[in-house]
């Protein structure tokens, strides 16, 4: 096991206060959790939410009401807080803002998580996508360099590899894109790791859209 | 309900979407929903084009405690999604799928294929245009159509004739988007004062908003678009909307109906019921 994983906690909820993504979970005098965005972390007046539920919708939509595709795309919206008396209720919040992260990551404790190369799940596709594996390794690079940056693209850490050689996957992404101790936020301070243990349908979809264009 | 779920989990599957922020809605209420009733001992849901992703979902429910998971599709119909996509993003094998943990995954048929649909479609009908004579209405099954990627004309022309035989309305059609009998066609098509419209789709979307309404010639071309919920909400209060000296009452997609998630139970515990009578037999024989 990696001397990152075997000092992060077992479960996102175990110590606190922690950041998960852009999202700073705390507890409350009272006992309660809270959640908020980490940039409101000092601000009075957020509006206050209090059922797990509405994680859903404050996921759904950027500050400026537009849909979120990606849930792990740095773009969270700002100016509420949620506060939940039950840990399963926090926990079913941060599945509706960071939905399947937690499973990952404690899968990742426990050394089960499946890390799928790009090039396999590529080669998976059918239908529509089937072409997708027809992007060349120089496109490839560009492509996840510039989609899944964490400076505006997504905030997930990288664990897969371009191909079963291990080839990076990309050179254009910063090393520390694929250590899950860094904060991808790039606030430099302590986070829990949103894993990326397979590139998701939007990739590939770009993949996809990538070699449609090069025809 | 008498079987036991508690070591049981459900996982619940959607299409979701890139561009509409409705698709994935019903799919998480009824999730939400079933959580709240307390049957399975988790119970969650994962997406084709959202997260969490199929994927995403295989490191679902690690609890030993957890025996059997039932996967549900979402989905109208059988078709590409449901025998290519989601077996081979779920890795299963057929119906049952024995993991190496010895957990087995039980893949149900899709809420489509359910034959209360018949019931909820009934029921939408009654609810967008209350105390509207049944006589002298036509009703609309509204489906895609020509997709090569699901059977789902064929699954509202099922439930097209079956409400049919129930001989309570004027008429009852299937209608489609892309291929005769076209949605485009339905003022030739009928000839009763009162129609009723009824999306027979898992969610509220482009084609629900959009596409149907244009066809039908209630929303002016181009009016709103998806995202915007002002407009779609306008689309529903409407009713009546009065043209060709008809009154044409149109619903929401089927899906977003608060009952699908009995549906969705009853898919898992149907399963339950053939699998646990299949063993019995296999025991009787054996
Ligand atoms: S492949 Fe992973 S890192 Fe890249 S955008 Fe998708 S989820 Fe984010």
């Amino acid at each position: 096991m990696s001397e990152t994983a075997q000092h992060a906690p077992a479960d996102w909820l175990d110590v606190l206060p922690c950041c998960v993504g852009e999202i700073l979970i705390r507890r409350t005098e009272a006992g309660e959790f809270s959640l908020c965005h980490r940039e409101d972390a000092e601000m009075e007046s957020l509006r206050i939410e209090r059922e797990a539920e509405a994680a859903a919708e404050l996921a759904r939509y950027d500050d400026s009401g537009r849909y979120r595709p990606l849930k792990t795309a740095p773009n969270l919206q700002h100016g509420w807080t949620l506060l939940l008396g039950r840990a399963e209720d926090a926990r079913l919040a941060l599945a509706y803002f960071y939905p399947g992260r937690a499973a990952a990551y404690q899968a990742w404790k426990k050394e089960t998580l499946r890390i799928t190369a790009l090039r396999q799940t590529l080669a998976r596709q059918t239908g529509m996508y089937r072409v997708a594996a027809g992007i060349s390794d120089e496109e490839a690079d560009a492509l996840v360099g510039n989609f899944c940056k964490s400076d505006g693209g997504c905030l997930r850490t990288i664990l897969w590899r371009r191909d079963a050689a291990g080839a990076v996957p990309s050179t254009l992404l910063p090393r520390v894109k694929f250590d899950p101790g860094f904060d991808q936020t790039g606030r430099g301070e302590a986070a829990l790791p949103l894993l990326c243990q397979e590139a998701c349908n939007l990739l590939v979809a770009e993949a996809r859209k990538v070699v449609k264009t090069s025809e | 309900m008498t079987r036991d779920f508690s070591h049981a989990a459900l996982l619940i599957v959607g299409h979701g979407s890139t561009v509409n922020p409705d698709s994935s809605r019903p799919t998480l209420a009824h999730t939400a929903e079933i959580r709240r009733r307390a049957i399975f001992g988790e119970v969650a849901c994962c997406f084709w084009k959202e997260e969490s992703s199929l994927r995403d979902a295989l490191f679902f429910f690690q609890d030993a405690s957890i025996r059997e998971v039932y996967v549900v599709p979402n989905f109208i119909s059988e078709g590409y999604f449901t025998q290519t996509v989601i077996p081979r993003e779920l890795e299963l094998s057929g119906r049952c799928t024995e993991r190496v943990s010895g957990q087995v995954w039980n893949y149900c048929d899709p809420v489509g294929s359910h034959p209360m649909m018949t019931d909820l479609l009934l029921q939408r009908a009654h609810d967008v245009a209350p105390g509207v004579p049944e006589g002298e209405t036509t009703l609309l099954i509204v489906a895609h159509g020509t997709s090569l990627n699901d059977n789902s004309a064929v699954a509202a022309k099922r439930e097209a004739e079956k409400l049919r035989e129930l001989n309570r309305f004027a008429a009852v059609l299937n209608l489609y988007m892309e291929e005769p009998p076209l949605v485009a066609d339905w003022a030739k098509l009928t000839d009763t004062r009162h129609v009723v419209v009824v999306p027979f789709f898992v969610s509220d979307g482009l084609h629900s908003y959009e596409d149907i309404p244009v066809l039908l010639g209630i929303e002016p071309k181009a009016a709103g678009s998806a995202t915007d919920r002002r407009s779609t909400a306008e689309l529903f209060r409407q009713n009546p909307h009065k043209l060709h000296g008809r009154e044409l009452y149109y619903a929401r997609s089927i899906g977003t109906e608060a009952r699908f998630a009995d549906v969705i139970v009853q898919q898992a515990e149907a399963f339950a019921e053939l699998k646990s009578g299949r063993e019995l037999v296999e025991g009787l024989v054996a």
